[in-house]
């Protein structure tokens, strides 16, 4: 989903390029990373094109500025839709990523894509995530030839940034409109709201699509804080991958505290579970393959 | 809890070889999960749960890629050795007798599905032949080894290769 598939002429002037993203704060549905570029001597007349920060727009004026731009043969843009189970399973990972890491990568991927296409971009105009300094020598060092700026509110300072929160926050609603569910359980709708934690709708939309075993239909972020209080009578499911973090967390406490627990000081159904994971006096060919004799059940 | 009675106790599984005894066929049906899900009882899986092929192959395995409660799962779909079956076995419902004796059928048990595949999930790692799950089938080696009979050939060949050695 990006712009002129032939590189316009302009390509090969300097170029300014600012990026954006929209839906970070949202519950549910991808995050949207948008760029827009164009020559450094087009800048004045971009100006001039009425851009402001997205979230102070009006939907209708948004997708009026959409088309606007996407009609300009001066303006390029691209798009890096990140989908939620991508988000949820980046963040839920044995080895996690946060969501500032993804925002970086999905960035730094507009600007490689853009700069592969052959758009000679000198100056890249970025909305902070995370410390500014510290992001910008980032993409300093990832793109040595390209100057960065990083600001806090970019989007309502630089017009290219600006336009980028556009093509973004268009893109991001388009999606979520038109978002295929993949579960195809029955009485479910597509209300979503804007996603927002904090929305009536959205949790509307939350409360009536939650599961006892699945939580939530895969549009969700899992990874969100919110959604845990959806969740109180939800049905327990515990991860290897997470009991390996804990034990590695506590050490050597963790071994005593499971010894003790083995002698019968916690519940018996805690207790089975233990000696099931602790496989204490097998044979190793048995411990290896995770295999236990059951003589009663 | 009486657990030392509990051991003693024989369990008796029917598997009832003879019959077509109605079991439903689960192939293909059955996830192995790297998690706990502490719920026992029917769930609308196959409304939520959607495996999808990746068209990647690992070890000759082709990777499926599911997600569940938002964690990435990679999978693949394995058959049992031949001569082997996966079986679900249900507590033998009971015909209506007194009470007092239920408590001697709880260790009866019939079968109440049977499978000839699995699909088993890494969480977020690819599946490979490396993976504890494909490794527990070397069991069936080493146990056959074990428990076949010994044969005269067989004793005659281990004595000439005793023989060989010194």
């Amino acid at each position: 989903m990006s712009s002129q598939d032939p590189l316009p002429k302009w390509a090969s002037k300097p170029c300014v390029m600012g990026i954006d993203e929209a839906g970070r704060g949202p519950v549910l549905g991808p995050m949207v990373y948008g760029c827009l570029y164009c020559t450094r001597s087009y800048l004045k007349e971009l100006s001039s094109l009425n851009f402001a920060d997205s979230k102070t727009l009006k939907e209708e004026k948004r997708e009026e500025l959409f088309e606007g731009l996407k009609a300009n043969e001066s303006i390029g843009w691209a798009v890096d839709v990140i989908d939620p189970r991508e988000l949820s399973s980046k963040m839920l990972n044995k080895v996690k990523i946060n969501l500032n890491e993804i925002s970086h990568d999905s960035a730094m991927g507009l600007v490689t894509k853009v700069l592969g296409m052959g758009v000679l971009l000198t100056e890249v105009y970025v909305d902070t995530v995370g410390d500014p300094e510290k992001y910008r020598i980032k993409l300093s060092e990832k793109f040595p030839n390209v100057k960065f700026v990083v600001s806090k509110k970019a989007d309502s300072l630089y017009p290219v940034v600006s336009g980028a929160s556009i093509v973004a926050k268009v893109t991001r609603d388009r999606v979520l409109r038109d978002w295929a569910l993949e579960e195809t359980a029955e009485n479910m709708h597509r209300n979503f709201g804007s996603g927002y934690p904090g929305d009536p709708t959205t949790k509307c939309w939350l409360e009536d699509h939650k599961h006892s075993v699945f939580g939530f239909p895969s549009l969700v972020r899992f990874s969100w804080g919110t959604c845990t209080s959806y969740f109180k009578d939800i049905v327990e499911v515990s991860w290897e991958s997470d009991k390996v973090d804990e034990d590695g967390a506590t050490g050597g406490s963790g071994k005593k505290q499971l010894r003790l627990s083995n002698v019968g000081i916690t519940t018996s159904k805690r207790k089975s579970e233990e000696i099931e994971s602790n496989a204490k006096g097998r044979c190793k060919f048995f411990q290896a393959r995770k295999l236990e004799q059951l003589t009663h059940f | 809890m009486d657990s030392e009675k509990e051991r003693k106790r024989e369990v008796i599984v029917d598997f009832d070889f003879g019959s077509d005894s109605g079991a439903v066929d689960l192939s293909g049906k059955v996830h192995q999960l790297p998690c706990a899900v502490k719920f026992d009882g029917p769930c609308s899986v196959s409304q939520y749960f959607k495996p999808k092929s990746t068209g990647i192959e690992v070890d000759g395995l082709s990777v499926q890629n599911a997600y569940f409660r938002g964690r990435k799962l990679q999978g693949a779909t394995i058959s049992l050795p031949e001569g082997y079956y996966g079986y679900v076995i249900g507590r033998k419902s009971l015909r209506k007798r007194k009470a007092s004796e239920e408590s001697q059928d709880s260790s009866s048990w019939q079968v109440k599905a049977k499978f000839e595949n699995i699909t088993y999930w890494n969480h977020d790692t690819l599946p490979t032949q490396d993976d504890t799950f494909q490794r527990s089938f070397h069991w069936l080696t080493v146990a056959q080894a074990l428990h076949k009979p010994v044969t005269a050939e067989d004793l005659a060949d281990a004595s000439t290769a005793l023989k060989n050695m010194s």
